[in-house]
């Protein structure tokens, strides 16, 4: 709407106050398109708009490739949605100045830490994110393993991975490094068995050096891993998203670092490969006990500037509501954030263990709480070891040389 | 008298004419160029608040590896100009002397000019992987496949390929309009004195096609530099490594993911300067073959 | 061409089999978007290269109606449509002007337009969103129009500066001894005469502003184009490669369609710009 029409429209409702104040609101996200959530959206914009009456809430479904970039500089003017979604992590918390706390709202709801930022929480989140290893059972029957005794420690999964290496059929894990989420997901699984927490803090805050042996011993294993042929070949021309999992789901890979909300989980796992021939385990690493690695998933936000900010408040409730986040738990399968969500409803083998593992040992996502230009060299890094175009000490002292850049900046 | 009046309403309507159009252009393209430059002297994190840090983000740009290699990167992607002049040029030429099937390769050949880069690159992402169609077609005929797009030495004339196969028939086009100007009768009587082909394309045809190779080498380069980043951002992301990061895919990834429209903008001054020089002769050409 | 010798011939013939392997591979990407778009997601997961055998047109229901295509189909003619009017409105007009009448600075005014021409979308995107929002064209699709004409100005003028200077500016003088004012010649000579050249800009302006995704993305936030809608279904987690195809497969159609129609009145204009050098 311009200025002028917003103008004309501000002066009516001044002149005529009993006119019927017709609101809008707006919430950007990446999702509200998909057939698999248009039940949650539905229904969250029923019981808004039957509690507010008068108010419309309208679901813009922004490309995620240029979603930051958009909302980016949308709320640098100052414009934008009333309400928007977000991932948890350095996302959220970058754009915190133009959010509005939302602190009295956050109980019941677990992974608030990944949307906080100088002590205020930005956005309620709506699920949870993690990364366990789904494997298939069939492929580890015909492999010659146990397929009910998934690796527990590292000596374990290169066994299991040189046994398919042996067997010459499928690559262990699958792999898609096009984006450089392959090297993400890679360094958290590692980080989460192998740092301490003071070294997680560390990460956190951008202070943990990438001289530290653990740094340098994950980046060495990424290497190796490849070089004892783990991977498929051509990772680095292969998205994760939906790639990698694709190949997975056609049985043509073993292995594969998977998530627990959105998409590549168990739910849509079991629906290529059946619920029996799907297993889940935690990602071992060289030194240290298997651990969770967890975080907030996705979460709305309130635009600082929004006119109406408030009510805007009111729709981020009904949206992580547990009533609405029951729904889009139960359709999609992801993990609600908000533990008076009742999932009975969702039965599955893998689901058990997955919810067995949220009880036991968790530690934060390394590379999400990376500084953005951090993570993005890490991206390249990470491709270039995978080819052998750099060799470990390049890289790291590369990596090092960006974290003190954007500690400094 | 009467001559001073008819250049008075000349002048008038001139600028009459001009004006909306000079408006348009100021105020979306001059405007924010000026004031992008003016941004790249603070520290703008996109939220605001915004410091004047003088040359900070321009010192910052000068060591930048990855902006050192999008400018290499750049400067590899132009020295492949003369494959997008003599392709097109050498197809306008075949189906200019009637090769067989030349009317449906004509109409053809302009089909994925057609289509939007979102569309090539999500086509071209399934031919061009490891375990994609191209490889298929390799293995099938006995060669070994190859990584194309996640291997630092293909990806980017992969890229380069894909643009140039999107592109072509646009060129092919321009080439055979160019061709149809052409004296014919001095090409008969050419034949006839017994000019062989290549005679001919040296002596008649390529002199006269001058301004559109011209025309055609400008078009290319402000596509080159200009056009990509649709079919990067959907092939490669600017990988593996820098591989394939152009500066405007650069400039993107600073602005969005790494939220710095500061220094985005400084890199977007820097090549704004460095583009000034292709800039200017293309101007040059372009003017000329206005006649101005 | 006629009379071309026996030996040229077989050369032509050797010629045309990689020529025709080069047509193959342009209509590929059709053939790959429909067969994939009749498949299901399942199906396409399981068997991407295959043709499909079990055919569905339910993508491209969910695109036109789920994904909401019907309304950015609107969008993208309405606004498609505005600019290139537009867009061929003012290149005439400033052709005619630039190339036929004298004027001071005329020289340094086509200069100017055409260094316009360098200035890519990336390198002014915070300014130009700040610019579009503080004119109050956010979300409106005269915004997008005036946009659309600002960025594809600069090479409609070159084109159509070059096509009018290969006129012989008698013409302009005989009309004006008529009596004729400048707008009437305009109309009724510069118009007419300039058929060609205009015909060319206005498909490749189509082209232009039909398969543009950033400066649409960033003037329509939430009322978008085909293209934006297309990009949108490459979600983050999502991509349904059959919607998707379903989605190119109705954007790409009347665009396909309308070059189709028009494609060998292209070659007779497009040349206009560099054959009067």
């Amino acid at each position: 709407m311009g200025r002028i029409a917003r103008w004309l429209i501000g002066t009516a409702l001044v002149a005529g106050p009993t006119l019927a104040q017709a609101q809008e609101l707006t919430v950007w996200d990446w999702k509200s398109g998909d057939p698999v959530a248009a039940n949650y959206f539905a229904a969250a914009k029923t019981a808004f708009e039957a509690a507010h009456p008068g108010v419309t809430v309208n679901f813009v479904m922004q490309p995620h490739d240029q979603y930051y970039t958009l909302l980016g500089t949308a709320l640098g003017s100052e414009s934008g949605p009333d309400v928007m979604l977000l991932h948890g992590g350095a996302q959220a918390t970058s754009r915190a100045a133009a959010l509005k706390p939302l602190n009295d709202m956050t109980e019941g709801l677990a992974g608030v830490a990944d949307f906080t930022a100088d002590g205020n929480a930005i956005a309620l989140p709506l699920t949870i994110q993690g990364f366990v290893v789904y494997y298939n059972k069939a492929l580890y029957e015909a492999a010659g393993l146990d397929p009910d005794a998934p690796p527990r420690t590292w000596d374990e999964l290169k066994s299991v991975c040189e046994a398919f290496k042996t067997q010459g059929e499928v690559p262990c894990f699958a792999m898609g490094n096009k984006e450089g989420f392959g090297g993400d997901f890679f360094l958290s699984v590692l980080a989460a068995d192998m740092f301490t927490p003071e070294q997680q803090a560390q990460m956190a805050a951008g202070d943990l050096p990438w001289t530290d042996p653990a740094l340098r011993t994950i980046v060495e294993t990424w290497v190796q891993t490849s070089q004892d042929g783990w991977y498929p070949e051509g990772a680095n021309a292969m998205a994760k998203f939906m790639d990698e999992y694709e190949t997975f789901m056609r049985g043509e890979a073993a292995n594969t670092i998977g998530l627990l909300s959105d998409v590549a989980h168990w739910k849509q796992f079991e629906e290529f490969l059946g619920p029996d021939a799907l297993g889940v385990y935690l990602h071992p690493a060289p030194g240290g006990e298997p651990r969770l690695p967890v975080s907030g998933g996705i979460g709305y936000a309130v635009n600082a500037n929004s006119a109406n900010a408030d009510l805007a408040a009111e729709l981020v409730k009904v949206l992580s509501a547990p009533e609405q986040a029951a729904i889009f738990a139960v359709d999609t399968g992801a993990l609600p954030a908000n533990t008076a969500v009742d999932t009975s409803a969702l039965s599955s083998p893998t689901l058990t263990t997955i919810l067995g593992m949220l009880d036991g040992p968790t530690a934060p996502l390394a590379h999400a709480v990376m500084a953005p230009t951090v993570m993005e060299e890490w991206h390249r890094q990470s491709q270039l070891l995978l080819n052998g175009e750099t060799t470990v000490d390049d890289a790291l002292a590369r990596m090092e040389e960006i974290r003190q850049q954007a500690k400094s900046n | 008298m009467a001559r001073r009046v008819i250049g008075q309403a000349e002048r008038r309507f001139a600028a009459l004419v001009l004006l909306p159009a000079a408006g348009l252009l100021l105020v979306f393209r001059i405007v924010p160029l000026i004031w992008g430059f003016v941004l790249s002297f603070t520290n703008s994190d996109g939220l605001g608040q915004a410091d004047w840090v003088g040359l900070a983000n321009y010192r910052g740009v000068v060591t930048d590896q990855a902006f050192r290699d999008s400018l290499v990167n750049t400067v590899l992607v132009l020295a492949t100009l003369p494959i997008w002049i003599l392709l097109p040029m050498l197809l306008a030429l075949l189906i200019h002397q009637g090769v067989p099937g030349g009317r449906f390769f004509r109409a053809v050949y302009f089909l994925p000019a057609v289509l939007s880069s979102v569309i090539v690159g999500s086509i071209f992402n399934v031919v061009l992987r490891f375990d994609g169609s191209l490889n298929a077609a390799l293995k099938a005929i006995g060669l070994s496949p190859v990584d194309w797009l996640g291997n630092g030495g293909t990806a980017l004339a992969s890229l380069v390929a894909v643009h140039l196969w999107s592109t072509f028939g646009m060129s092919v086009l321009i080439f055979l309009a160019g061709l149809s100007t052409i004296n014919q009768e001095m090409l008969e009587a050419a034949k006839l004195d017994g000019a062989k082909f290549w005679a001919r394309l040296r002596f008649i045809v390529i002199p006269t096609l001058r301004p559109i190779i011209e025309f055609v080498a400008v078009v290319t380069t402000i596509g080159l530099l200009t056009g990509m980043f649709g079919l990067i951002y959907v092939l490669t992301a600017g990988g593996p490594g820098t591989s394939t990061t152009l500066p405007e895919f650069l400039i993107w990834l600073e602005q969005g993911k790494l939220n710095r429209p500061g220094y985005a903008a400084a890199i977007s001054a820097v090549l704004f300067a460095l583009m000034a020089g292709v800039a200017w002769a293309q101007v040059r050409i372009m003017s000329r073959n206005a006649e101005l | 061409m006629a009379a071309v010798g026996k030996r040229e011939r077989r050369w032509l013939w050797i010629a045309a089999i990689p020529m025709a392997l080069l047509a193959l591979s342009c209509i590929y990407p059709i053939v790959f978007a429909i067969n994939n778009a009749l498949k299901t997601s399942k199906g396409y997961i399981l068997d991407r290269f295959g043709m499909v055998t079990d055919p569905t047109v339910q993508n491209f229901a969910d695109a036109w109606g789920r994904a909401r295509f019907s309304e950015y189909f609107v969008n993208s003619v309405l606004v498609t449509a505005g600019a290139v009017g537009l867009l061929l409105l003012l290149s005439s007009l400033v052709g005619f002007a630039l190339a036929m009448l004298r004027f001071p600075f005329r020289r340094l005014v086509f200069v100017a337009i055409l260094g316009a021409l360098m200035i890519p979308i990336q390198v002014v995107l915070v300014p130009f969103y700040r610019t579009v929002e503080g004119l109050g064209l956010l979300n409106t699709r005269v915004g997008l129009v005036l946009a659309y004409t600002a960025f594809f100005l600069p090479f409609s003028i070159y084109l159509m500066t070059a096509f009018y200077r290969g006129l012989p500016r008698e013409l302009l003088e005989a009309a004006r001894m008529d009596g004729a004012r400048f707008l009437e010649v305009w109309w009724h000579v510069m118009l007419p005469l300039g058929r060609p050249a205009l015909l060319t800009l206005g498909i490749l302006n189509t082209l232009y502003c039909w398969n543009d995704v950033l400066i649409s993305l960033l003037v329509l936030q939430d009322r978008r184009t085909l293209m934006v809608g297309i990009a949108a279904l490459r979600g983050e987690y999502t991509t349904n490669v059959p919607l998707l195809a379903a989605g190119i497969v109705l954007a790409a159609a009347p665009i396909v369609l309308v070059y189709l129609v028009f494609q060998r009145r292209i070659v007779g204009g497009i040349s206009v710009g560099a054959v009067k050098g």
